[in-house]
C-alpha cells in the first residue's frame, strides 16, 4: 500500500541473550551463549543413564520404578511412555551406551569369576535330556548333511591320490628316457663319445673278423605332441642304425635242377612278413637284433663269396649279384643267396624260379651256416690262441709248435684249418641230397613192388654227413623164417656204403639207378633164400643153392640165383630160378612112376627104379594160388608131399 | 759233398717286419681288482688268461757301444710251450703325433735249449725276473696286466720277491710296418681306461741312467 510517506520500521531481534551485568555507563555485558559443545555438554548432562527407555531390569531402587509409575501417569496423560521428552534426540545413545556398558560389565564378570574363582565358580550345568529335545527328523538331516560333508571331503582327498598315482603310472609307461637307456645297456655295448651315445651290435669282441663297424646311435625321441594322447608303444629312445643293416635278411639255401639259362639269374629277393612285434620287447631292441641279424648274414655271405672266388675246385662256383651258385652233383644246381629286404620297400616277390617250389629253402642249411659262422667266432675267442708266454703273438698254440719242432709242409697244412664254409656247406648239401634220394628210391621200390616187402628202418641221429638206415627184404607172413636179406646202408656225402648181413661191403655212387639195381637185385636173391629156409622148415632138403647162376638167360642188372630142393621122400624136386629182369621159373620133377608113357627098357628091370625121379615140368607160377612167392611156394610144397 | 745253397741275402718280409705298437701304464695293487673288471667288460669275451712267466735277458757286449739285447721267456704255468725269444729295436723317431711306441719287433718260438745256445753264441745273461699276471686281447690289441718279482737266487724261479706295490700294464698290437691305424685304436681303448689307469708311451731310451 503506499500514500503514505515512508515509515521506518526496523526490526531488531528479541534480545536472547541474558544480561549478565550492566556496566556504569551503560553497556550490558550479555552472557556469552554457549557454544556448541559447550551446549552439547549441557544437553548430555540431562541425560539420566539411570532409566532406560526398554529396562527391564530388577533393579531393587523404588526410584525407577516410581519413574516407571510416574511415567505411566504421563503415559495416560501423554500417549508416549517411551521417551522422556526432552531427551528425544539424545535417546538412542544413551539406550546404546546403556546397553554398551551392560554387555561391559557382564563380561568383566564372567571373566573375573573364570580367572579367580574366588566367590564363584564355573560349573557345568546338567542338560536336561528332555529339554532341547529336537525333533528326530530334523536330527535325520543334521547328520546327513554333516556326513555328506565328511564324504565330501575324503572324496576330494581321494580324487587327489588317484590322480597322483595315475600320473606316476603314467610316467612309468612313459618310460623316461634314462630308464630306457639303463634297460638298454644292460643288453648292449654302450659308450659315450663327446656328447653322442655310439653302440656297438657287430660281433667283433665275440670274436669276429669281418671289417664292418655295425656301430649305431642312441638317440632322444623328442617328435611327441604333448598335447595328443601318448600313443601306446611311445618310447623315449630310439636307435639309428647304419643304413646298409635297415632292414631284415637271411640266407637262402636251394637245391634245384640245373636252370637252363644262366641269364636267368637274377636278384633273388623274396620278402618274408617281418614278425609281429611282441608286447614285451622294446621296438629298439627288435631293430637292433635285426640289424644284428643282417650284418651277421652279411658276414657269412661274404665269407663265402670269398672262397668260392679263391678256392680252387673241379667245377667253379659262380658268384652273381647275391647268389652264390654250385654245382654239387651233375644235373643239380646248388644256389646260396643272401636275400636282403630293407623297410622301405613294400613291393611284393617278384616271380623267381624257386617260386615254384615254396618249399626248396633248406632251413637245415641257412642254420648250419649260421651255427658254422659262430663257431668260427669262438674259434678265434678260444684260450688256444692265447700266447705262453705272455709275450708271444696270438696264434694257434699247435702252429707254434712248429718251428721248434721242425714241421714239414704236410704237417703245417694238416693242422691249418682247410676246409671251408662255403666246402662245408656244399659238403652238408650234397649229403641232404643223397639222403632224400636214397630215401625216395627206397620208397618208390616199396610201393611198386609187393612181393617182396622192403622196409627201411631209419636211425634218429645223424651226423651232417652221415646218415643211416636199416633195409629189410622180408615177404609178408614169412618174416621169422625169411630174413636173410639185411642191408645196413651209411649214406655218405658221394657214396652209399652198403653192408650186407653176410658180410659183404659194397660201395654204391651217387647214382639213383645203381642203387634201385642193387636193391632189385637183392629181392631177388630174397626169393631163392627164402626158398632155401622155407625148404628147411617144411623138412624138404637143399640139393643144391647158387646166388649166381651162370645158366640161362644174361641178366642185365645183378644175377640170376637158382635153388634145388627136394622132397622128404625124395619122389619129388622143385627147381628155382629168379632172376631180377627175367622173373622166377619153378620147375618140378617127378618121379619116373608117374610118367605115362614110361619106355620099357630091357636094362632096368627091377621095379624099384620107378620110383627115381624122372623129367621135369615147368610150373604155371602166375595160375598157382597165393598171395605172395612164398606162400606159393609153401603151399606148392604141401601138394607134393602125400599125407602118410 | 757240396755244402747245401745257404742265401747270404738278407731275410726280408715275413716276420721280420713286423712292428711293435706299444703303450704302458702302471696300477696300484689296491685298484688291481677294478682294472681288471674294468677290462673284462671291455675286451673280448672270453675267460681271463692267466699267466706265470719267466724271462731272461741277454746282452751282447761288442766293440760298439750298444750292446745287443735278447729277451728269452718261458712260460711257468705251461712248461710245454715253447721258448719265445725277442728282439725290441730302437723306436722309430717319427711324427710326435702318433699315440704308441713303435719298434722293430721279431719273434721266434724256440726249443727249450735256448739259454744254452745263447749262452754258446757269446750271450751273456744280464738279469731276470718272474712275471705274473692276467692277459685280455681285443680283436689285435693285448692287454698284460702283470706283477714283476725278482729273482734272489739265479736259477731259482720258486724264490720271488715282488718289486714294488703296483702292476705294470701293457697295450701292444703286433702289426705289419706301415699301419699307421693301429695306434688310433689304441688310443680310444687308453682313453676308455681312464682315470683308472694311463696309458702312454715310455721311451726306454730317456729311462736310462
Amino acid at each position: 500500500m503506499s500514500g503514505g510517506p515512508a515509515v521506518r520500521v526496523s526490526i531488531e531481534s528479541s534480545c536472547e541473550k541474558q544480561v549478565q551485568e550492566v556496566a556504569l555507563d551503560g553497556t550490558e555485558t550479555y552472557v556469552p551463549p554457549l557454544s556448541m559443545s559447550q551446549n552439547l555438554a549441557k544437553l548430555a548432562q540431562r541425560i539420566d543413564f539411570s532409566q532406560g527407555s526398554d529396562s527391564e531390569e530388577d533393579s531393587a531402587e523404588g526410584e525407577p520404578r516410581d519413574r516407571e509409575w510416574g511415567k505411566q501417569e504421563q503415559e495416560e496423560e501423554e500417549g508416549t511412555v517411551k521417551f522422556q521428552p526432552s531427551l528425544w534426540p539424545w535417546d538412542s545413545v544413551r539406550n546404546n551406551l546403556r546397553s554398551a556398558l551392560t554387555e561391559m560389565c557382564v563380561l568383566y564378570d564372567v571373566l573375573s569369576v573364570v580367572k579367580e574363582k574366588k566367590y564363584m565358580a564355573l560349573d557345568p550345568v546338567s542338560q536336561d535330556p528332555t529339554a532341547g529335545k529336537t525333533p528326530q527328523v530334523f536330527q535325520l538331516i543334521s547328520k546327513k548333511k554333516s556326513l555328506a560333508i565328511a564324504a565330501q571331503l575324503l572324496l576330494k582327498g581321494g580324487e587327489k591320490l588317484t590322480k597322483s598315482v595315475a600320473e606316476n603310472q603314467e610316467n612309468r609307461r612313459q618310460r623316461d628316457f634314462n630308464s630306457e637307456l639303463l634297460r638298454l645297456r644292460s643288453q648292449w655295448k654302450l659308450r659315450k663319445v663327446g656328447d653322442k651315445i655310439l653302440g656297438d651290435l657287430s660281433y667283433r669282441s665275440a670274436g669276429s673278423l669281418f671289417p664292418h663297424h655295425g656301430a649305431f646311435e642312441v638317440i632322444k625321441n623328442t617328435d611327441i605332441d604333448l598335447d595328443k594322447k601318448i600313443p601306446e608303444d611311445y618310447c623315449p629312445l630310439d636307435v639309428l642304425i647304419p643304413s646298409d643293416l635297415d632292414g631284415s635278411a637271411y640266407i637262402k639255401v636251394s637245391i634245384q635242377k640245373q636252370a637252363p639259362d644262366i641269364g636267368d639269374l637274377g636278384t633273388v629277393n623274396l620278402f618274408r612278413r617281418p614278425q609281429k612285434n611282441k608286447g614285451s620287447t622294446q621296438p629298439w631292441h627288435v631293430k637292433l637284433e635285426a640289424a644284428q641279424n643282417v650284418l651277421l648274414c652279411k658276414e657269412i655271405f661274404a665269407q663265402l663269396s670269398r672262397e668260392a672266388v679263391q678256392i680252387k675246385s673241379q667245377i667253379p662256383h659262380i658268384v652273381v649279384k647275391n647268389q652264390i651258385i654250385s654245382q654239387p652233383f651233375p644235373g643239380l644246381q646248388l644256389s646260396i643267396s643272401l636275400c636282403h629286404s630293407t623297410s622301405g620297400e613294400k613291393k611284393s616277390s617278384r616271380a623267381s624260379p624257386e617260386k615254384s617250389k615254396p618249399d626248396n629253402h633248406l632251413y637245415v642249411l641257412e642254420h648250419n651256416l649260421h651255427q658254422m659262422m659262430r663257431e668260427f667266432h669262438k674259434q678265434q675267442l678260444s684260450s688256444v690262441v692265447m700266447p705262453h708266454p705272455a709275450t708271444a703273438p696270438f696264434g694257434h698254440k699247435r702252429l707254434r709248435l712248429a718251428g721248434p719242432l721242425a714241421y714239414d709242409k704236410t704237417e703245417i697244412s694238416n693242422l691249418q684249418q682247410s676246409e671251408g664254409l662255403l666246402e662245408k656247406i656244399i659238403k652238408q648239401a650234397k649229403h641232404i641230397f643223397l639222403r632224400s634220394r636214397t630215401a625216395r628210391t627206397i620208397d618208390s621200390l616199396a610201393s611198386r613192388i609187393e612181393d617182396p616187402q622192403i622196409q627201411a628202418h631209419w636211425s634218429n641221429i645223424n651226423d651232417v654227413y652221415e646218415s643211416s638206415v636199416k633195409v629189410l627184404i622180408t615177404s609178408q607172413g614169412y618174416e621169422q623164417i625169411c630174413k636173410s636179406i639185411q642191408l645196413q646202408l651209411n649214406i655218405g656225402v658221394e657214396q652209399i656204403r652198403v653192408v650186407h648181413r653176410d658180410g659183404r661191403v659194397i660201395t654204391l655212387s651217387h647214382q639213383e639207378q645203381e642203387l634201385q639195381d642193387f636193391l632189385l637185385s637183392q629181392m631177388s636173391q630174397h626169393q631163392v633164400h627164402a626158398v632155401q629156409q622155407l625148404a628147411k622148415v617144411m623138412g624138404w632138403h637143399v640139393l643144391s643153392f647158387s646166388n649166381h647162376v651162370g645158366l640161362g638167360p644174361v641178366e642185365s642188372i645183378g644175377n640170376a640165383s637158382a635153388v634145388t630142393v627136394a622132397s622128404p621122400n625124395g619122389e619129388y624136386a622143385i627147381s628155382v630160378r629168379n632172376g631180377p629182369e627175367s622173373g622166377c621159373k619153378v620147375l618140378v620133377q617127378f618121379p619116373r612112376s608117374q610118367i605115362k608113357e614110361l619106355p620099357k627098357s630091357d636094362i632096368i628091370q627091377d621095379a624099384k627104379w620107378s620110383h627115381l625121379r624122372g623129367p621135369y615140368k615147368e610150373v604155371h607160377w602166375s595160375k598157382m594160388e597165393g598171395r605172395n612167392f612164398v606162400y606159393k611156394m609153401e603151399l606148392l610144397m604141401a601138394a607134393l608131399t602125400p599125407c602118410p | 759233398m757240396e755244402a747245401p745253397p745257404v742265401t747270404v741275402m738278407p731275410v726280408t718280409g715275413g716276420t721280420i717286419n713286423m712292428m711293435e705298437y706299444l703303450l704302458q701304464g702302471s696300477v696300484l695293487d689296491q685298484a688291481l681288482d677294478s682294472l681288471l673288471h674294468r677290462l673284462r667288460g671291455l675286451c673280448d669275451s672270453m675267460e681271463p688268461e692267466t699267466f706265470t712267466d719267466h724271462e731272461l735277458v741277454y746282452l751282447l757286449k761288442g766293440q760298439q757301444g750298444n750292446p745287443f739285447i735278447l729277451r728269452a721267456r718261458r712260460s711257468l704255468s705251461h712248461p710245454n710251450t715253447p721258448w719265445h725269444l725277442r728282439y725290441l729295436g730302437q723306436p722309430e723317431v717319427g711324427d710326435k703325433s702318433r699315440h704308441a711306441l713303435v719298434r722293430n719287433c721279431v719273434d721266434v718260438a724256440t726249443s727249450h735249449n735256448l739259454p744254452e745256445f745263447l749262452n754258446e753264441m757269446g750271450f751273456r745273461m744280464d738279469h731276470e725276473f718272474v712275471a705274473t699276471g692276467h692277459m685280455f686281447r681285443k680283436g689285435a690289441m693285448k692287454i698284460v696286466v702283470s706283477k714283476l718279482s725278482r729273482i734272489l737266487v739265479p736259477g731259482n724261479t720258486e724264490n720271488t720277491e715282488r718289486l714294488s706295490l703296483s702292476c705294470l700294464v701293457e697295450l701292444s698290437v703286433l702289426a705289419p710296418a706301415g699301419q699307421d691305424t693301429v695306434s688310433e685304436d689304441m688310443r680310444s681303448l687308453a682313453e676308455q681306461l681312464k682315470p683308472l689307469l694311463h696309458l702312454e708311451k715310455i721311451d726306454p731310451s730317456k729311462q736310462r741312467h
